[in-house]
């Protein structure tokens, strides 16, 4: 009876990161609630819809692009960041190596999309497969956090598909900074300097992502 | 146990023999208790009420009858098309036999061997007939592929052990060669048909899985390992032994397609996506229309089907039958067989918007009706103007110079 007073958002997320490290698995967790350990590797790209109820008047649809993680695709997939408006960075704590990789996945999505206003697309990045028991760098929360303020993600999040762990949180954090950046006028890079104000509740609200 | 129980049912029915007389066979499901006497404290059946129940009972003997001479009918007819099956796979094993593979040479372009492998090559002769379609341009042996899997394993060892003298070696391949590490394959291999459960590890063809794309990086160093590979290699594996599935695979991969893909060629691989559309348009206008309305460009759809040969996204039994037309007709048939798919699905596919499109064509139905399927493809033209597809694929690389 409400519906016509109903908001609906739709948002493009990119999901993104070396190959193996769960991209698949923490879709499927998060749209279809659900975990194999026998997921096909994604060639190019797979889709997936999610439908939340954000708050009373306000519909979000994400529509989430889960991209093949290998390198030499990287030409082939760069054309599916067009018009997204946040992204996962995703990497397996188990693999030093893919940790290392995730400044490189940032610098190539902030290199190939920027929003109308001329600002990064707000970046979560997700420290996956937690559940392993192997902590390659987990046990240094401060310096994820100084991690993360390097390098422009607004977030990050411990996760695992495997065992359902922070996916929902993660994505609210995304979505949060993506409305957020939404109502933020269309405005040169400066507008951090000039409108302290704004910026500094984006940090509140983003330190409320982080684990405490 | 079930034959027991209604054996078991039945044996009250004996007394009235009048009734089991004039059936030709004892319907499983019924029994006769309402024609029993009542026992004996009670007052007997009245004549009329017993009549009743003779009728009532002979009615459901009928029906019961009835049904089960359908289900019989339909059993009959099943077994007649299985082994009428099995006779016409039996039949094309020995023609492809005896007839075609020894005379390959002269028979392959025969108008009755193509008809013939429209049908479907059967599994036990599908190895051979794929590998002679496909040949073996690049004449590899068995020893080269010996040579080239020690020297693949010989790698593996060293990066296992961090030895820095291959480093130097490879600097030349530096990033094609980190791609085609171990662990990568290692990574693919888990995630190649998982549901069939042996190519995994400790599964029958791990291993063999592993040695044809570890042998092929170092066959091709500056091709390497490409996601997709896994899968191709894992559907030669099932139908050739190792090494000629080896020969098979670096065959295949060489073909103009496969390398314009494998090597992610872009602009090679937009052209043959040009390609798609000119023959997407010319037959299924309306579907083309509404793709382009929704801003569905063929790579979200095609990629996985070309770098996989269709074998991640249909069943097995279809996609190998694909490959089987592949192998007579070569890349066109890829694209044909897509231009099937979007003819199979149209009516739901222009009902459908973007997402709900890319979600379901790069998650196609698992109980996808195989007759009806390669009957959508066979209704593809692969004819625009007067042009086939290599003049059409021809003209857009001249464009592009």
């Amino acid at each position: 009876m409400q519906k016509h007073s109903q908001k609906e958002h739709l948002y493009k997320l990119l999901v993104i990161g070396d190959l193996g490290v769960g991209k698949t698995s923490i879709i499927k967790r998060y749209v279809h609630q659900n975990f194999s350990p026998h997921y096909r590797a994604t060639i190019g790209v797979d889709f997936a819809l999610k439908v939340l109820s954000w708050d009373a008047e306000t519909v979000v649809r994400l529509q989430l692009w889960d991209i093949a993680g290998q390198e030499r695709f990287g030409n082939m997939t760069r054309v599916y960041y067009r018009e997204a408006m946040g992204a996962f960075i995703v990497f397996d704590v188990t693999r030093p190596a893919t940790f290392e990789a995730v400044t490189k996945w940032k610098e190539d999505l902030d290199s190939k999309l920027v929003l109308p206003n001329g600002k990064p697309v707000p970046t979560v990045l997700l420290a996956n497969k937690c559940d392993q028991g192997i902590d390659v760098l987990m046990n240094n929360g401060i310096k994820m956090d100084q991690f993360c303020k390097e390098n422009g993600f607004v977030g990050w999040f411990e996760t695992s598909a495997k065992e359902n762990i922070n996916i929902n949180e993660a994505s609210r954090c995304l979505v949060k900074h993506i409305i957020a950046s939404e109502s933020d006028p269309v405005q040169s890079i400066e507008s951090d300097i000039i409108k302290p104000h704004l910026n500094s509740s984006k940090i509140v609200s983003c330190s409320a992502c982080f684990k405490s | 146990e079930y034959e027991e129980k209604t054996g078991r049912a039945h044996r009250p029915l004996s007394p009235k023999q009048n009734v089991r007389k004039n059936l030709d066979f004892e319907p499983l499901s019924t029994t006769a208790l309402i024609l029993e006497d009542r026992p004996a404290n009670l007052p007997a059946k009245p004549a009329e009420e017993a009549q009743k129940h003779r009728q009532q009972y002979e009615e459901m003997v009928v029906q019961a009858k009835k049904r089960e001479l359908k289900e019989a009918q339909k059993r009959k007819k099943q077994l007649e098309e299985r082994c009428k099956l099995e006779d016409s796979i039996g039949s094309a094993v020995l023609t492809w036999n005896n007839e075609i593979l020894p005379n390959w040479e002269t028979m392959c372009c025969s108008r009755k061997v193509r008809e013939l492998w429209w049908q479907g090559i059967p599994p036990s002769v599908r190895g051979k007939v794929w590998s002679l379609a496909i040949g073996n341009e690049l004449n590899i042996t068995h020893e080269l592929y010996d040579i080239c899997l020690a020297r693949a394993k010989e790698k593996w060892r060293s990066l296992s052990t961090g030895g820095a003298e291959v480093e130097c070696e490879d600097a030349g391949f530096s990033a094609a060669d980190r791609e085609a590490s171990l662990e990568l394959i290692k990574l693919d291999i888990s995630r190649t048909f998982p549901n069939l459960c042996i190519f995994q590890q400790g599964g029958p063809y791990h291993d063999t899985l592993h040695s044809i794309l570890g042998a092929y990086t170092c066959y091709r160093p500056d091709v390497g390992y490409v996601q997709g590979m896994s899968f191709i290699a894992a559907v030669l594996i099932l139908n050739l032994d190792t090494a000629d599935a080896f020969i098979a695979f670096s065959n295949l991969l060489n073909k103009p397609c496969q390398m314009a893909f494998f090597r992610v060629d872009h602009g090679l691989m937009l052209t043959y996506f040009a390609a798609f559309e000119v023959f997407f348009e010319e037959n299924l206008p309306k579907l083309f229309a509404h793709f382009k309305k929704n801003n569905l460009t063929p790579d979200i759809y095609l990629i996985d089907w070309i770098f996989t040969l269709y074998s991640k996204s249909l069943p097995l039994d279809l996609a190998c039958r694909v490959w089987d037309v592949f192998c007579r007709d070569g890349e066109e048939f890829l694209f044909r067989t897509a231009l099937g798919i979007l003819k199979l699905f149209e009516d739901i596919l222009t009902k459908m918007d973007f997402i709900h499109i890319a979600q379901f064509l790069t998650k196609l139905p698992e109980d996808l009706p195989s007759e009806e399927f390669f009957t959508s493809i066979a209704a593809i033209q692969m004819q625009s103007r007067n042009k086939k597809w290599a003049q059409v694929k021809r003209l857009l690389i001249f464009d592009n110079r």
